[in-house]
C-alpha cells in the first residue's frame, strides 16, 4: 500500500480543513499535557462508561477514565511512534535506494531482488514475527515499521538517481572536473532531499496505522500506556456492551489525523510533481 | 447537387490549466455526394481535430462552436434518429425501431441493453442547449452533428452515415484483438454478415490471411490498411480518412486513394485529410488548405493546383519534390497564441501592413496571387 | 507460458529460502529460551539437568547452521514442529484452521474484485460526476480506517445496534455441527469489512485506469465504428485498462491477508489469524514462522496465477512469451 501511495494521483479533501485538523491534534498534543496532565494509571469507578457528554466529549471507558482525553495522549505517542519510524524507514530506504542508485550494475539487481522479495511478504504478519521475536515494547515496534516499510523509499531515491544520472548538468558537472562527492552533495542531494521528506511525509500515516495495529493485537506498546490501539483493543469489551464510543472515538481520531497528514502530503506531491494531463490530440 | 455535409462557423479550443488553444476557427466547408474533398496541411494545424468534432470525439476540454448539418444521403423515409426523439429515454420496454435492431441483436439480456443505453446516454462531451431526446435534428432528417448529442451520435451517426479512417492505425488497433475478430464484431454491430471479413480486408488492400494476426505482429502499412478496412466495413455515405497513407509505400498509397476515389464515383463522399499533397492533387475533386486553424483557400483541385491563390498554397506546392523543391522557411505560429491578423503574415513573402487586419473571402489573403470570384 | 512459470519459481525459491533464512535469524536473536517454552509453567519445578536434557534433545547449543538446516530439513519432510503456545503439532494447527482464512480471503477478494470493477469502470465512464466524485471521497476516507476500527464500527452498527448480524465466531453457540447458511450468516459482516477496506486501492486504479483508456485512440476508433457502448466500455477499453490490473492484484495480495489477520481477530474467527497473534504473544516461533512462511509460499503462488493470467489475456506476452 505504501508504494501505491507514492505513485497514484489521488483526490484529497480541501487543504485548508486538512491544515486545520492537523494544526488542532498537534496543537491539542503539545497542549494538553502541560495543561491537563494525564495520570496514566488513575481510575475512577464512579463515572464508568459514560455516554459522551459535555463534561466527557468522547464519554468514558470501563474503568472510569475520559476517552478523550486518553485519545488525545494515545495520538501522542503515535505519532510519535509514526514520525521517529516514518524516518526510521526513509534513512534504511535512502540509504539502499541511494547504493543502488549510484552504484547499479550488480549491486542495483541484487539490491532490487531484495525489495522485490520483501514486498511479497505480508507485512502485518512481518511485523508480527518481528515484535513478537523482540518482545512487545517501543523499540520493537519501530524496528518493525522501519524494516516494513523502506521498499518505497528506496524505490522513489534509486529511480531518481537513475533518472539524474542521464541528465546533461551531471555530464557537465563531470567534465568540469567535479569530484563524486561534490556531485553527490551539490548536484544529486539537493534534488533527492525534497523527494525523500516527502516519502517520509507520507509514510507517516502508514507508521501509525501500523503501530496502532499492533498495539490493538496486544503486539504493540505496553497495555497500561494510553495509545490509540490499546484503547481501541480496551473499548472492545464496552463495545460489545453497547458502549461504542471507547473504541470508536480514538479510531476516529486516527482516522482524521492521518487523512489530514495524508491529505497535505498529497497536495505537496502535486507541487514537487505536477503531472498536467492535457486532454488533447491535435 | 445537393448538399451531403455542411459546416460552418466551426470553431474548437481546448481550455488547458493557463492556455487556450485554438484549434479550428471559423471554418466553412460543404461537401457533396460523390465529392472527394481534400483537407491539407502541415501537421499540427488542426485537420485531425476537426475530423474528431465532427464525430464527437473530442476531449470534455473541448469548446465546440457553430454548426455541421448532416444531410441524409438519400432524403427519402425519416432516419432513424427522428423516429427515436419521439421515444422517452432509456425506454426498453417500448418495442425498437427497426433501425434499432442491428445494435440489439448481441445479446441484449434486459440489464445489460439498459445499461448500454444509460451509458450511451452519458456523454463525455455533451454540447450545451442539448435537451433530452434529439435536440439538434433538423428538417429533412439533417443532423447537426455539433448539437446532437451523444445518444444521436452513437446510435445513428458514427460508423453508419459517418465512417473514420482514424491516424495513427498502429494506437487505434485494440491490442487484444486479432483483425478478424475486430473486423467482424464491427461487420455485426452494423447488421452486416460478419462472414464478409476477408472480402472487406482485399477490398482495403490487405491479404485475408493476416486477419488472424494481432495488431502488434502487424506492420504498419498492414494496420493503416487493417484500419481502412474497418473504416470501409460499414459502408458510410462520407468517409474521413485522417492520413490514410501515412506508412504506406507508394504503390499501396495508390492503391488506397484509387479506393476512395472509387467511393466517390460510386457517389458516397470522402473528406481525405493529409499532409500529402501529391496524394490530394492525385485524387481530390476540391481542395481546402487549412494553416494556423483556418482554411485559408478552398477551391477545386484542378485550378488550385495549377494557379495556386494564396501564398501559403503556392509555398506548400513550391515545397514538393516534383516542383521546385524549396521548403518554406519558418514555423507556424503557435495554437495558443494566434496573431489578431492573417496568421501566415510572418513568413509570407508578399506580407505588407494590410496584413495586420485577418483577411476574409474563399482565399483568405489581402495580397491574392490570382484573382477567386466569391 | 513455460517461460513465466520458470521465471516465477526461479524468483520464488530464492524468496521463500531467504525469508526462511531471515526469520530463523531474527528466531535465534531473539531472547526467548525455547527449552523454558517448551515446559511452560513445569520449568520453575524442573531440574537444571532436565532443562538441559531438553535443551540438547532439541539441539539448542548446536551451531546456528546447524539448527537452520535441520529446521530447514524437517520442513521439506513435512514436519512443521511443535507449537509451544497451543501445545500441538504446527502441521495440526495450520490444517485444521487454514481453510477458514482462504474462505474469508477468497471470497473478499471476490467481493473487492467484481464490486471494484463495476463502481470503478461506471465512475470512470461518468467521469466527474456524482458516482465518480461519491466513489473517490469514499475511497479516500476509507483507506485512513485502520481495518480493525472499521470492523468494531460494523459490529457497533450492524451487530449489537441493529441487531442484523452476529457479532463474531463462525457458527451460532447453540449449534452443533457447521451448518451453510449459518456459517454465510456469520461471515457477511466480516467479509464486507475486510472488503471495504481492502477496496479503495482496487476501486481508485480501476477507475483511474479506465478513465485513461477511455481517451486512447483504439477506445475513440471503436467509438467512431459505431459501436454499441457497452461494447467499447467492457470489450475495448477495460479489457485493455486490465492488463496491469491483473499483475497488481496479486502484489496486492500481502495487504488483504494482514487484513485479514486484523479483521479474523476482531470476529472471533477460527482462521490463522487469530493464532499468529496468540503465537506471537506467545513468541512460539515454529507456529509463527510456519504460517508466515507459509502464506508467502501461497501469495507467491498467487502471482504465479495472476502472470498466467495476464499471459493468457494479452496476446503480445502469450505469443511472443
Amino acid at each position: 500500500m505504501a508504494d501505491l501511495a507514492l505513485s497514484r494521483p489521488r483526490i484529497r479533501p480541501g487543504t485548508p480543513v486538512a491544515a486545520l485538523v492537523l494544526g488542532a491534534a498537534v496543537g491539542a498534543v503539545l497542549l494538553v499535557p502541560l495543561l491537563l496532565p494525564l495520570d496514566q494509571s488513575a481510575v475512577a469507578l464512579d463515572r464508568t462508561t459514560l455516554p459522551p457528554s459535555p463534561a466527557h466529549p468522547g464519554g468514558t471507558d470501563d474503568l472510569g477514565r475520559d476517552v478523550l482525553h486518553r485519545s488525545i495522549y494515545g495520538l501522542r505517542v503515535s505519532l510519535l511512534v509514526g514520525v521517529v519510524a516514518a524516518v526510521a524507514a526513509a534513512l534504511v530506504g535512502g540509504l539502499i535506494g541511494g547504493l543502488a542508485g549510484l552504484l547499479g550494475g550488480w549491486v542495483d539487481r541484487i539490491l532490487m531482488r531484495v525489495i522485490d522479495t520483501i514486498s511479497a511478504l505480508p507485512h502485518l504478519l512481518l511485523g508480527i514475527f518481528i515484535v513478537a521475536m523482540l518482545r512487545p515494547g517501543l523499540g520493537a515496534v519501530i524496528l518493525s515499521i522501519g524494516l516494513t516499510h523502506w521498499l518505497s523509499t528506496a524505490r522513489i531515491v534509486r529511480s531518481e538517481l537513475l533518472s539524474l544520472r542521464t541528465r546533461p548538468f551531471i555530464d557537465a558537472a563531470i567534465a568540469g572536473g567535479a569530484g563524486r562527492t561534490r556531485i553527490l552533495t551539490r548536484h544529486l542531494l539537493p534534488h533527492v532531499l525534497p523527494k525523500i521528506a516527502l516519502a517520509v511525509t507520507l509514510m507517516i500515516p502508514h507508521a501509525v496505522w501500523h503501530e496502532t495495529s499492533l498495539s490493538f493485537l496486544g503486539l504493540g506498546l505496553p497495555p497500561h500506556l494510553a495509545s490509540l490501539g490499546n484503547m481501541i483493543n480496551d473499548g472492545q469489551r464496552s463495545l460489545l456492551a453497547g458502549a461504542w464510543w471507547s473504541s470508536i472515538v480514538p479510531g476516529a481520531v486516527i482516522v482524521a489525523v492521518t487523512l489530514a497528514i495524508a491529505a497535505l502530503a498529497g497536495r505537496w506531491r502535486d507541487h514537487l510533481d505536477p503531472r498536467v494531463r492535457a486532454e488533447l490530440n491535435l | 447537387m445537393k448538399n451531403l455535409l455542411v459546416i460552418e462557423g466551426l470553431g474548437v479550443r481546448f481550455r488547458l490549466r493557463d492556455a487556450t488553444v485554438h484549434a479550428v476557427s471559423d471554418l466553412d466547408l460543404t461537401v457533396r455526394p460523390g465529392e472527394l474533398l481534400a483537407v491539407v496541411g502541415e501537421s499540427g494545424c488542426g485537420k485531425s481535430v476537426l475530423a474528431h468534432a465532427l464525430l464527437g470525439l473530442l476531449p470534455a476540454n473541448a469548446l465546440v462552436t457553430g454548426r455541421a448539418l448532416l444531410h441524409p444521403a438519400r432524403p427519402a423515409a425519416p432516419g432513424p434518429s427522428t423516429q427515436r426523439r419521439t421515444l422517452p429515454r432509456w425506454s426498453s420496454v417500448l418495442p425498437r425501431p427497426a433501425g434499432d435492431r442491428a445494435e440489439s441483436r448481441r445479446g441484449s439480456s434486459g440489464w445489460s441493453s439498459r445499461l448500454s443505453r444509460r451509458l450511451r446516454d452519458s456523454a463525455e462531451h455533451q454540447p450545451e442547449g442539448t435537451g433530452a431526446g434529439g435536440g439538434g435534428v433538423g428538417s429533412g432528417g439533417a443532423v447537426d452533428l455539433l448539437a446532437c448529442g451523444e445518444k444521436v451520435l452513437a446510435r445513428s451517426v458514427r460508423g453508419r452515415r459517418i465512417g473514420l479512417i482514424p491516424q495513427s492505425p498502429a494506437t487505434a488497433l485494440t491490442v487484444v484483438r486479432t483483425g478478424r475478430r475486430l473486423l467482424a464484431e464491427t461487420l455485426t454491430a452494423h447488421g452486416r454478415d460478419p462472414g464478409l471479413a476477408a472480402q472487406v480486408a482485399i477490398e482495403a488492400g490487405l491479404d485475408p490471411a493476416d486477419l488472424e494476426r494481432y495488431p502488434f505482429e502487424l506492420s504498419g502499412g498492414m494496420a493503416q490498411r487493417l484500419a481502412t478496412a474497418l473504416a470501409l466495413a460499414t459502408d458510410p455515405p462520407l468517409l474521413i480518412a485522417d492520413e490514410p497513407t501515412s506508412g504506406l509505400d507508394r504503390p499501396l498509397v495508390d492503391h488506397t486513394l484509387d479506393l476512395l476515389r472509387r467511393r466517390c464515383d460510386a457517389g458516397a463522399a470522402v473528406l481525405l485529410i493529409t499532409h500529402d499533397l501529391a496524394a490530394a492533387e492525385r485524387v481530390a475533386d476540391t481542395v481546402a488548405v487549412m494553416y494556423a486553424s483556418r482554411i485559408v483557400e478552398h477551391r477545386p483541385a484542378a485550378d488550385l493546383f495549377r494557379s495556386p491563390a494564396h501564398p501559403y498554397t503556392q509555398a506548400l506546392l513550391n515545397a514538393l519534390p516534383d516542383r521546385d523543391f524549396t521548403p518554406l522557411p519558418g514555423h507556424p505560429p503557435m495554437l495558443t497564441a494566434l496573431p489578431p491578423g492573417c496568421a501566415f503574415a510572418a513568413r509570407c513573402p508578399r506580407v505588407s501592413e494590410t496584413c495586420a487586419t485577418r483577411p476574409s473571402g474563399p482565399v483568405a489573403c489581402h495580397h491574392p496571387l490570382v484573382e477567386v470570384p466569391a | 507460458m513455460i517461460k513465466v512459470i520458470g521465471r516465477r519459481l526461479a524468483f520464488a525459491l530464492p524468496v521463500l529460502l531467504a525469508t526462511s533464512i531471515g526469520m530463523f535469524l531474527l528466531g535465534a536473536a531473539s531472547p526467548m529460551d525455547p527449552a523454558k517454552q517448551y515446559a511452560g509453567a513445569a520449568v520453575f519445578t524442573m531440574s537444571e539437568e532436565n532443562l538441559a536434557q531438553i535443551r540438547a534433545n532439541w539441539g539448542v547449543d548446536d551451531p546456528l547452521y546447524v539448527q537452520y538446516l535441520r529446521w530447514l530439513g524437517n520442513l521439506l519432510h513435512g514436519d512443521l514442529g511443535w507449537s509451544t503456545s497451543r501445545h500441538e503439532m504446527v502441521g495440526d494447527v495450520i490444517a485444521a484452521r487454514a481453510g477458514w482464512t482462504l474462505l474469508l480471503i477468497g471470497i473478499t477478494l471476490g467481493v473487492v474484485l467484481i464490486g471494484s470493477l463495476v463502481l470503478g469502470t461506471l465512475a470512470a465512464y461518468r467521469r466527474g460526476g456524482l458516482l465518480d466524485r461519491g466513489v473517490r471521497v469514499a475511497a479516500y476516507a476509507v483507506q485512513s480506517m485502520p481495518s480493525f476500527w472499521l470492523a468494531l464500527a460494523a459490529i457497533a452498527v450492524f451487530a449489537i445496534g441493529l441487531g442484523w448480524f452476529p457479532a463474531g465466531g463462525l457458527t451460532d453457540v447453540r449449534s452443533t455441527g457447521v451448518d451453510v447458511a449459518d456459517v454465510a450468516h456469520h461471515l457477511v459482516l466480516p467479509v464486507a469489512v475486510l472488503a471495504i477496506s481492502q477496496a479503495p486501492w482496487f476501486l481508485l486504479f480501476v477507475r483511474d485506469s479506465v478513465a485513461e483508456s477511455l481517451r486512447e485512440d483504439h477506445v475513440l476508433a471503436a467509438r467512431a465504428r459505431g459501436l454499441a457502448g457497452r461494447t467499447v466500455l467492457f470489450g475495448h477499453a477495460l479489457r485493455t485498462a486490465l492488463l496491469p490490473f491483473l499483475t497488481l492484484v496479486g502484489t496486492h495480495l500481502p495487504e488483504l491477508v494482514g487484513g485479514s489477520v486484523l479483521v479474523e481477530t476482531v470476529f472471533s474467527l477460527p482462521g490463522l489469524g487469530a493464532v499468529s497473534v496468540h503465537a506471537a504473544l506467545g513468541s512460539d516461533f515454529p507456529l509463527l514462522a510456519a504460517i508466515t512462511l507459509i502464506t508467502t509460499a501461497v501469495v507467491l503462488a498467487a502471482n504465479l496465477l495472476t502472470d498466467l493470467a495476464y499471459t493468457a489475456a494479452d496476446p503480445r506476452v502469450r505469443i511472443d512469451g
